[in-house]
């Protein structure tokens, strides 16, 4: 008798530590989280501040990024109707280039890190799409609203777009490649993201 | 003579009001989200079988796009603001761009090394404080009445206990913390009652505007204590000035990322104030 009861509260546990480690609630926060935190400690280090260790760490900096900014997507969604006209080359190289150019964006942003909090505020969950909120505490005590946008992926969850004060960086590039390609061509885009992923 | 100027526009801007209300693509912002875009993404969906779509109010337009290779018969719906003129726009970005780099990023980059970030904080906030009227107004006229209340607070608080709106005692107090702010406009009110933005203007040295928010920042003036404290226009112009100056001097950096950021500076400003005042209605 005992030990079936026994093998059934086994069960239940693990049941709930699987469910806690798969995390139902939280995962994308989590992800975010996981991350920020990962960007924060490159950022705080001391040891890789000195400049002769700049571009390790700028390297170390742009993988985590990489890890959790899904550039295709953003790609897809900022050249939105335009996307589909487009051969995978071109498809391939577009989604380099402008991923360059916002890894750059977030790196500059990163790179002037002086203590910001930063607070996670919660998270909605639709199928395979979620929000992050997050405040940011700068040291001007300015508060900042940002929210991430993820999209599952597999078992994995990636940020599609950053709102900033309610501005989203994704509608942004969008009015800035329609406004481009409704006057000139696709090539004439790819030569403007060249000309600024160039820039220093 | 300044004051009745200021009546002349008010009174000119009013009068088109109607036409701005019920003609033009002004509306879209408020009711195209809603109404036509859910349509089409209804159509896409019944179209496509099942599809969770994206309910989050963002990216409707894009969330048809979410099935791969689907084709796209639809021409794209864009949330964009219409720019009727757009090439004196253009003109008018491109002056004030150059008044940034040469007048006022130097004006306000000295004044920086010379003052203290604190007192500049603090000079912020007293101007910030003063236009108490125009936030207290427009949370009462969009019927935010908690918002009016915290506003009242704030300004006896720091108007008070923050010597005269120079220290903003909220966030230190245990029991006022909770009072953010509600930084209402008039042209937020205009939103909230259901006027679109009507087109884009960016005004030579305001910057960035609509046909709406210049209505509200018309409106307002009425309302900001600085402009009958200081009535002459010659002293006027000078506190809205140093006024600037000093809040430049907190935001230096800024305005150069979202150029190096940006393929099409202009357009990137005209969208992020397009967008971010659009955010600020919907709350």
């Amino acid at each position: 008798m005992i030990p079936k009861y026994l093998f059934q509260s086994i069960l239940i546990l693990f049941i709930l530590l699987a469910m806690k480690a798969h995390g139902w609630a939280g995962e994308p926060t989590d992800k975010i989280k996981l991350t920020s935190d990962k960007i924060l400690s490159i950022v705080t280090d001391q040891n890789l501040k000195d400049p002769a260790r700049a571009k390790e760490r700028k390297a170390l900096i742009r993988k985590a990024v990489d890890e959790r900014f899904d550039w295709a997507e953003m790609s897809r969604r900022s050249l939105a109707v335009y996307w589909a006209k487009r051969t995978p080359e071109e498809k391939k190289e577009f989604v380099s280039l402008y991923g360059q150019l916002l890894e750059r964006t977030y790196l500059d942003k990163v790179e002037g890190y002086s203590g910001e909090k930063v607070i996670y505020e919660g998270e909605s969950i639709d199928g395979d799409f979620a929000i992050v909120n997050v405040k940011i505490v700068t040291l001007k005590n300015v508060e900042i609203p940002v929210q991430y946008r993820l999209l599952k992926k597999g078992n994995n969850w990636l940020v599609y777009d950053i709102i900033i004060e309610g501005v989203s960086l994704v509608n942004n590039y969008r009015a800035q490649f329609n406004s481009i390609l409704a006057r000139s061509s696709f090539a004439e885009l790819i030569k403007k993201l060249k000309e600024k992923t160039d820039e220093k | 003579m300044k004051r009745s100027l200021l009546f002349f526009l008010l009174f000119a801007s009013w009068m088109m009001i109607p036409s701005v209300i019920y003609g033009i693509p002004s509306d879209r912002e408020l009711t195209v989200d809603q109404g036509i875009l859910e349509t089409v993404v209804d159509q896409r969906m019944a179209q496509s079988g099942s599809h969770s779509g994206d309910s989050y109010g963002h990216g409707i337009v894009i969330a048809g796009l979410e099935k791969k290779d689907e084709p796209l018969e639809e021409e794209p719906i864009e949330d964009v603001i219409a720019d009727p003129l757009e090439p004196l726009n253009r003109a008018f970005f491109h002056f004030n761009d150059k008044l940034y780099f040469w007048l006022l990023k130097p004006l306000a980059t000295g004044y920086e090394t010379v003052v203290p970030q604190p007192l500049r904080v603090s000079v912020r906030n007293f101007f910030y404080n003063l236009v108490f009227p125009v936030r207290f107004l427009n949370c009462l006229l969009q019927g935010k009445f908690q918002g009016a209340e915290i506003e009242f607070v704030r300004f006896i608080a720091n108007s008070t206990a923050g010597f005269a709106g120079f220290v903003d005692v909220v966030p230190y107090s245990p029991t006022l913390k909770e009072y953010q702010r509600y930084e209402e406009d008039l042209g937020q009110t205009l939103g909230v009652y259901g006027m679109g933005p009507g087109f884009y203007i960016n005004w030579p040295i305001l910057g960035p505007s609509t046909l709406r928010d210049t209505v509200g920042f018309v409106g307002d003036a009425f309302l900001d204590p600085m402009n009958y404290m200081v009535p002459r226009t010659k002293y006027n112009i000078s506190v809205k000035s140093y006024e600037t100056v000093n809040k430049t001097s907190l935001t230096l950096g800024e305005y150069e990322d979202l150029k190096r950021a940006a393929i099409d500076p202009y357009v990137s400003l005209r969208d992020a104030y397009y967008q971010y005042r659009k955010n600020k209605i919907r709350k």
